[in-house]
């Protein structure tokens, strides 16, 4: 394949990649990997500088739409950025004495096994609002957002504890495999904190960012950040990314819940496929 | 704007992450114009092939490479800078929030943001120096 036709083809596929990556909250990391290995026949190391990339882009590029639009929840994401950002240096630190293989098929089953309170909520727009108590109302855990139809959506956000734990996993997953944080910030912001969908995988998507840059460095180092991939990705990822945060805000969080249920059964198959030997 | 206005954060951040965006795109579509004209006809496998050296040999990953590179109007570094912009992006962010927070007098988020700078420097620029990390 000619650099022309590889730069082109991973442009229009990275579009794609971070529309859906910016809607569900998990980045664009999750078809770049597997798009860039099986298709392209490109080595996972490099795959997974890309991954980061793409991450990133996805982040800011629709982070910038959802932070205005204050859909994004400032303070959930800053309080539970301590929990992913400690677990990623968590997760460094063991990688070396895990088993990756292992660690992919058990947090691949729990995501698996997470489809199904997800799909119980399947039809809900926007969950019960708690009342809003102790540590989430120490930490201003609440707040509202407009509709594209002006409805105002107004929440609270419950069990700030588990909501943290379930973030740690996330970040402790980031550091460990590189992937799988995004799923996991989402299920902790939506079935522990209860908070509306939309709100959890935009807030995801704002967290998500910082965890990559914290890895960027040693991926930019390696030299595993390659220019000829990364360039077309990171273009279509900020393309993708803008669209993406157009779409869901005029989404209905029933919406968001299906497609994101679709990406996780996905994410999750990818995970235990990985863990199989399959190179995904 | 003010900065006591808690409303006025999210339209900060906004465009911190907007202004990010925007700078790391256009450097990376000036690299990738260089890039697709320079090399256009040759073949992806022997570009793209890994080898297992760190840092692999077809990729300067150092900073006097990197500048050299930009002076010397190497597309390869020009989209390097980029993708370094937008690794700053989240970065800027974080360090924003931190004093978006102090002028609002908001004492438990400064020092949560304050953490999480903390910990995201420590993470970015010291454990890759630490053995044993990032396996």
């Amino acid at each position: 394949m000619l650099i022309v036709e590889f730069v082109l083809l991973m442009f229009f596929i990275s579009i794609l990649a971070g529309m859906f990556g910016s809607i569900v909250g998990l980045g664009g990391g999750i078809v770049v990997i597997p798009v860039l290995t099986i298709l392209m026949g490109v080595d996972i190391h490099f795959a997974i500088g890309a991954s980061i990339v793409a991450i990133i882009g996805t982040s800011s590029g629709a982070a910038s739409t959802y932070v205005r639009d204050r859909v994004t929840n400032l303070r959930v994401g800053m309080f539970l950025e301590l929990a992913s950002a400690s677990g990623a240096i968590t997760g460094a630190a063991v990688a070396a004495y895990t088993n990756s293989a292992a660690l992919e098929a058990v947090f691949g089953g729990i995501l698996l096994v997470s489809l199904v309170p997800m799909v119980m909520k399947i039809g809900v727009e926007v969950p019960e609002s708690p009342e809003l108590s102790g540590l989430s109302k120490r930490l201003g855990l609440t707040g509202s957002y407009n509709e594209s139809d002006g409805r105002v959506v107004n929440y609270n956000a419950t069990r700030p504890v588990e909501g943290l734990a379930g973030t740690a996993v996330a970040g402790v997953l980031s550091g460990l495999l590189g992937i799988g944080g995004g799923a996991f910030k989402v299920l902790s912001m939506d079935l522990a904190m209860k908070l509306p969908m939309k709100v959890s995988t935009t807030t995801s998507n704002f967290m998500i960012g910082v965890t990559a840059a914290a890895s960027a460095g040693i991926y930019f180092a390696r030299g595993d950040v390659d220019p000829i991939i990364v360039a077309p990705v990171a273009l279509g990822i900020l393309i993708g990314a803008a669209l993406g945060a157009r779409l869901l805000l005029r989404s209905r969080n029933t919406t968001v819940r299906k497609v994101f249920a679709v990406v996780l059964a996905v994410a999750a198959i990818e995970m235990i496929l990985s863990a199989l030997g399959v190179s995904v | 704007m003010n900065l006591r206005d808690p409303e006025s954060m999210n339209l900060v951040i906004g465009k911190v992450l907007r202004y990010g965006v925007i700078l790391s795109g256009a450097i990376i579509l000036l690299g990738t114009i260089g890039l697709a004209t320079s090399s256009g006809l040759s073949d992806t496998a022997g570009v793209l092939a890994y080898n297992d050296q760190v840092p692999h040999d077809n990729i300067d990953v150092s900073l006097a490479g990197m500048i050299h590179g930009l002076v010397a109007f190497s597309a390869f570094s020009w989209v390097e800078l980029g993708v370094i912009v937008l690794i700053a992006t989240p970065v800027s962010r974080v360090v924003i929030s931190v004093f978006l927070f102090a002028a609002e007098r908001d004492r438990l988020y400064t020092l949560i943001t304050a953490v999480v700078l903390v910990l995201l420097l420590f993470s970015m620029l010291v454990t890759p120096f630490i053995p044993g990390f990032h396996a």
